[in-house]
C-alpha cells in the first residue's frame, strides 16, 4: 500500500498540471503564431512576450513538480 | 551520483559558482583587450547585437538609467546561462550546474529582487523605495516574496528537472542516448536565463515607475499649457 501511494501521489500531482499547462500553452502559441504570420514586423516582440507568458504558465507546473519531487523523496 | 558528492553538494555549488564567475571575468578581460573593428567580424557582431538588446530593455524601463540597469540584467543573464551550460562539459565535478540545486537558484533570485530594490532606491530615494513596498497596498511585500519564490522555483524546476533526467538516463543507458538528452537540454538552458531576465526587467519597471505616472501626467499637462499655439493675428 505504501509503495503504491509512493508511485501514485507524485503521478497524480504532476499529470493534471501538465495537461492543464499544455492546453494553456496551446492557446498562447496559437495566438502568438497567428500574430506573427499576420504581422511579421512585430515578430521579435511577440516572441519575447510569448516566452514570458509561457514561463508564467510553466511556473505553476513547476510548483507541482517540486511538490511531486518532495513527496517522492520524503515518503 | 555518489554519496560523497551528495554530502559535499553545498560546497560544490559554491565552487561551481566561483568557476563560472572566473570564466566570465576572464572573458571580460579578453573582450576588453580586443581591438574593436569598424567593420565587425562575426563575434563582435553577435556581441554587439546582444548588448544592443540589453540596452534596449534598459531604455524601455528608464532612459536615464541605462548605465545601471543594462549591466545588471546582462550580468544576470550571462551568469545563469554559463551556469546552465556547465552540464554539457565532460569534467567530473564541474559538470554539476549550480542552478540545478535550490540553494543556487534561491541565491540568484534573492540577488535579483534585492537588486531591484537597490536600483529603485537609487532612482526614487530610500523613502520612495520603502514606500513602494507598502503603497498603494501593503501586499506589495508579499508580492516581493512571491517574486523570489517564482523566479527561483522556475529556474530550479527547469534546470534541475533536466539534470535529474540526465542522471537517470545516464544510469540506465550510459552510451549514445544521453547525447540526445543533452541536446534537448540546451533549449531550456538558453530560454530560462532569457525568461529570468525578462521577468526581472518587468518587476524592475514596476518598482521604478509605480509612483511616477501621475508626475509624468503633470509634466505633460504643464508642457501643453506652456506652449499653446498663438492665435493667428487678425488683420
Amino acid at each position: 500500500m505504501h509503495a503504491i501511494l509512493l508511485v501514485l501521489i507524485p503521478t497524480l500531482t504532476i499529470v493534471p498540471a501538465a495537461i492543464a499547462a499544455t492546453l494553456a500553452m496551446r492557446k498562447i502559441s496559437h495566438a502568438a503564431i497567428e500574430g506573427m504570420t499576420r504581422q511579421p514586423e512585430v515578430a521579435p516582440q511577440l516572441f519575447t512576450t510569448m516566452l514570458v507568458a509561457m514561463a508564467l504558465v510553466e511556473a505553476l507546473v513547476i510548483y507541482c513538480l517540486v511538490v511531486a519531487l518532495m513527496v517522492a523523496a520524503k515518503i | 551520483m555518489s554519496e560523497v558528492v551528495r554530502q559535499w553538494m553545498p560546497y560544490i555549488v559554491i565552487f561551481n559558482f566561483a568557476v563560472v564567475a572566473l570564466v566570465l571575468i576572464s572573458l571580460a578581460f579578453i573582450v576588453v583587450r580586443r581591438q574593436l573593428a569598424d567593420v565587425p567580424d562575426a563575434v563582435q557582431n553577435a556581441a554587439e547585437y546582444a548588448l544592443e538588446w540589453f540596452v534596449q530593455q534598459a531604455r524601455d524601463i528608464r532612459p536615464d538609467g541605462v548605465m545601471v540597469i543594462a549591466p545588471f540584467l546582462a550580468s544576470l543573464f550571462l551568469f545563469i546561462l554559463f551556469c546552465n551550460l556547465l552540464s554539457v562539459l565532460a569534467l567530473p565535478i564541474i559538470n554539476i550546474p549550480p542552478t540545478a540545486y535550490y540553494s543556487g537558484t534561491l541565491t540568484l533570485a534573492l540577488i535579483a529582487v534585492i537588486g531591484i530594490s537597490v536600483i529603485s532606491a537609487r532612482f526614487r530615494g530610500l523613502t520612495g523605495a520603502l514606500q513602494n513596498l507598502i503603497w498603494p497596498n501593503p501586499l506589495q511585500i508579499v508580492s516581493r516574496v512571491s517574486d523570489v519564490l517564482s523566479l527561483s522555483l522556475r529556474l530550479f524546476g527547469n534546470i534541475g528537472g533536466e539534470f535529474m533526467v540526465i542522471l537517470l538516463v545516464t544510469k540506465a543507458a550510459p552510451y549514445g542516448i544521453p547525447l540526445i538528452i543533452h541536446a534537448l537540454g540546451l533549449i531550456p538552458a538558453f530560454i530560462q536565463p532569457l525568461v529570468f531576465t525578462l521577468l526581472t526587467s518587468s518587476f524592475l519597471s514596476e518598482a521604478v515607475h509605480a509612483e511616477e505616472k501621475g508626475q509624468q501626467e503633470d509634466r505633460r499637462r504643464e508642457a501643453m499649457r506652456v506652449k499653446p499655439t498663438p492665435p493667428a493675428p487678425t488683420p
